[in-house]
């Protein structure tokens, strides 16, 4: 799949909000998904699994510390893509 | 069941509740002598699995029953009516009621139970059956596999094959504390003489849904189970049988039979506190209530088979809560996981039948592939090697997801109660 930075930001936005049940401007880039949104350690791993999926990459489980708001989660999946 | 059931002077007069028989099919031996053996040896069940493909996963190990031949145990049902889950169950049965010396004709003429606790019940048939359907449509299912994905054929395909009419037969799915509820509700019932024998246990077969959703978790380990290690990294999805033939002690007497244990109570709660997450406070109160019932104080048990999945949480929590019941020196604290991985359903069932080959045998099974005691995990978990010891009371934890908790308390059989 090619997908551009930009597009590549909404559909994460878009899957992470599909996931925790938000609407899209509930969250921002740093708002925390545990602390700020409810997230457990469940939804984490449903984001996580849905972004591998989305954008055919492998995530490793130690990443989900980095994995806490949509900033981090859009680095870890350039670094992923990056790895391909 | 209360506390005050056995405290209590208006209580109904109680029987006594003893084990004698089991039937065992697990990845470290078949049937209670062998089992034994392979406990004692700390033997490892782990090997790469074979019941489904594989690939795609980066590691793959579990702790599957080999050389299970179902036609040795099952004579009266059609084998491929029962799916692999019900194999295990019924199987287990025979081998336990033979055990027992009992035979069908006896057991016929009483009134009995029979409880199955499993996680997945015949999940591996399902995943087959929903293959099938994406694959090539629903109209290419196989009807003989999908007759038979009921779990509650668990327990009444036991019932079936050993002709019996006057029973109860119930399948309990409480998940991986499920064996130990099964003994629990059989227990009460022989216990108010409502029946005369009861045949309780659990059984599960390995199937890809559950090893998939553990690995997604995070909690699938590379190589092998290793509880209470710093390094431990999860389980091993495991399978297999416990059986257990509870009876009133008059029963057994009356018979002769070999009394192996005797079971002195159980508690149950389920805290719903989280998914997945184990909570301490309701670990801890489970045992309380366990020990409550069995009229057992905590300084009195001698050995503490733990859930021990190996996971970072839950080896943490339980070893917590067994520190917050049993003061900072409680009982050896060993995980039976790390031999036979994380057989599910069947799980505490075959967990209870070690404790009582334990009791009988005088010996403490080992938590093998054991190399540094995790610091947060403050307990003596016989690291690899098994140590000879006389045990009079044994604990057997069992804790699922959901916060299911059951928790079984064992004896050796004494003539005087205790």
């Amino acid at each position: 799949m090619t997908t551009s930075a930009e597009n590549r930001t909404a559909v994460i936005k878009d899957i992470v909000c599909d996931i925790l049940e938000l609407e899209e401007d509930e969250v921002t880039e740093t708002s925390l998904f545990k602390e700020d949104h409810g997230a457990d350690s469940l939804r984490a791993i449903e984001i996580l699994a849905s972004l591998e999926k989305k954008f055919s990459v492998v995530i490793d489980q130690a990443e989900l510390g980095r994995m806490v708001n949509l900033k981090g989660v859009e680095e870890v999946v350039a670094e992923a893509a990056a790895k391909k | 069941m209360r506390a005050t059931a056995t405290s209590n002077g208006s209580a109904p007069p109680a029987h006594r509740v003893v084990l004698t028989g089991f039937g065992v099919f697990s990845s470290i031996g078949v049937g209670a002598a062998e089992f034994a053996e392979g406990l004692r040896a700390g033997r490892s069940g782990a090997k790469p699995i074979t019941r489904f493909e594989t690939e795609g996963f980066a590691h793959a190990n579990g702790c599957e029953v080999v050389g299970f031949e179902p036609d040795r145990w099952i004579r009266n049902l059609d084998i491929d009516e029962l799916g692999p889950a019900t194999r295990f169950s019924v199987a287990a049965a025979r081998m336990a009621i033979d055990h027992a010396g009992l035979d069908e004709t006896y057991l016929r003429e009483r009134r009995g139970l029979i409880s199955i606790g499993t996680t997945d019940g015949e999940s591996h048939d399902l995943d087959r059956l929903v293959e099938t359907e994406i694959n090539h449509g629903p109209e290419k299912m196989d009807p003989v596999v999908a007759r038979r994905v009921a779990p509650s054929r668990l327990a009444t395909s036991v019932a079936h094959e050993l002709r019996l009419h006057d029973v109860e037969a119930v399948t309990i799915p409480t998940a991986c504390a499920a064996g130990n509820y099964a003994i629990g509700y059989g227990f009460d019932a022989v216990r108010t003489g409502e029946v005369e024998f009861a045949l309780c246990g659990g059984a599960d077969a390995m199937c890809r849904k559950t090893f998939a959703g553990f690995y997604r978790l995070g909690t699938i380990a590379p190589d092998h189970c290793r509880p209470f290690d710093k390094d431990r990294k999860g389980i091993l999805t495991g399978e297999g049988a416990g059986v257990l033939v509870l009876e009133t002690l008059e029963s057994a007497v009356r018979r002769g039979a070999t009394i192996y244990a005797e079971i002195l109570g159980y508690g149950l709660n389920c805290d719903a506190a989280h998914p997945v997450a184990p909570n301490q406070s309701s670990i801890a109160r489970c045992m309380e209530l366990a020990l409550e019932n069995a009229g057992v104080k905590p300084d009195q048990v001698d050995l503490v088979s733990a859930h021990g999945t190996g996971t970072k949480a839950n080896d943490v929590t339980e070893t917590r809560a067994v520190r917050d019941v049993y003061g900072s020196e409680p009982p050896r604290t060993v995980s039976l996981k790390s031999m036979l991985g994380h057989s599910m359903g069947a799980a505490s069932a075959l967990a209870a039948i070690a404790c009582a080959l334990a009791i009988t045998n005088d010996f403490v099974p080992p938590t093998i592939n054991h190399r540094e005691t995790d610091p947060e995990c403050e307990i003596d978990c016989v690291p690899n090697e098994a140590v000879e010891a006389q045990l009079q009371i044994v604990q057997n934890n069992g804790m699922a997801f959901g916060g299911n908790n059951a928790v079984v308390i064992l004896a050796k059989y004494e003539e005087q109660a205790s």
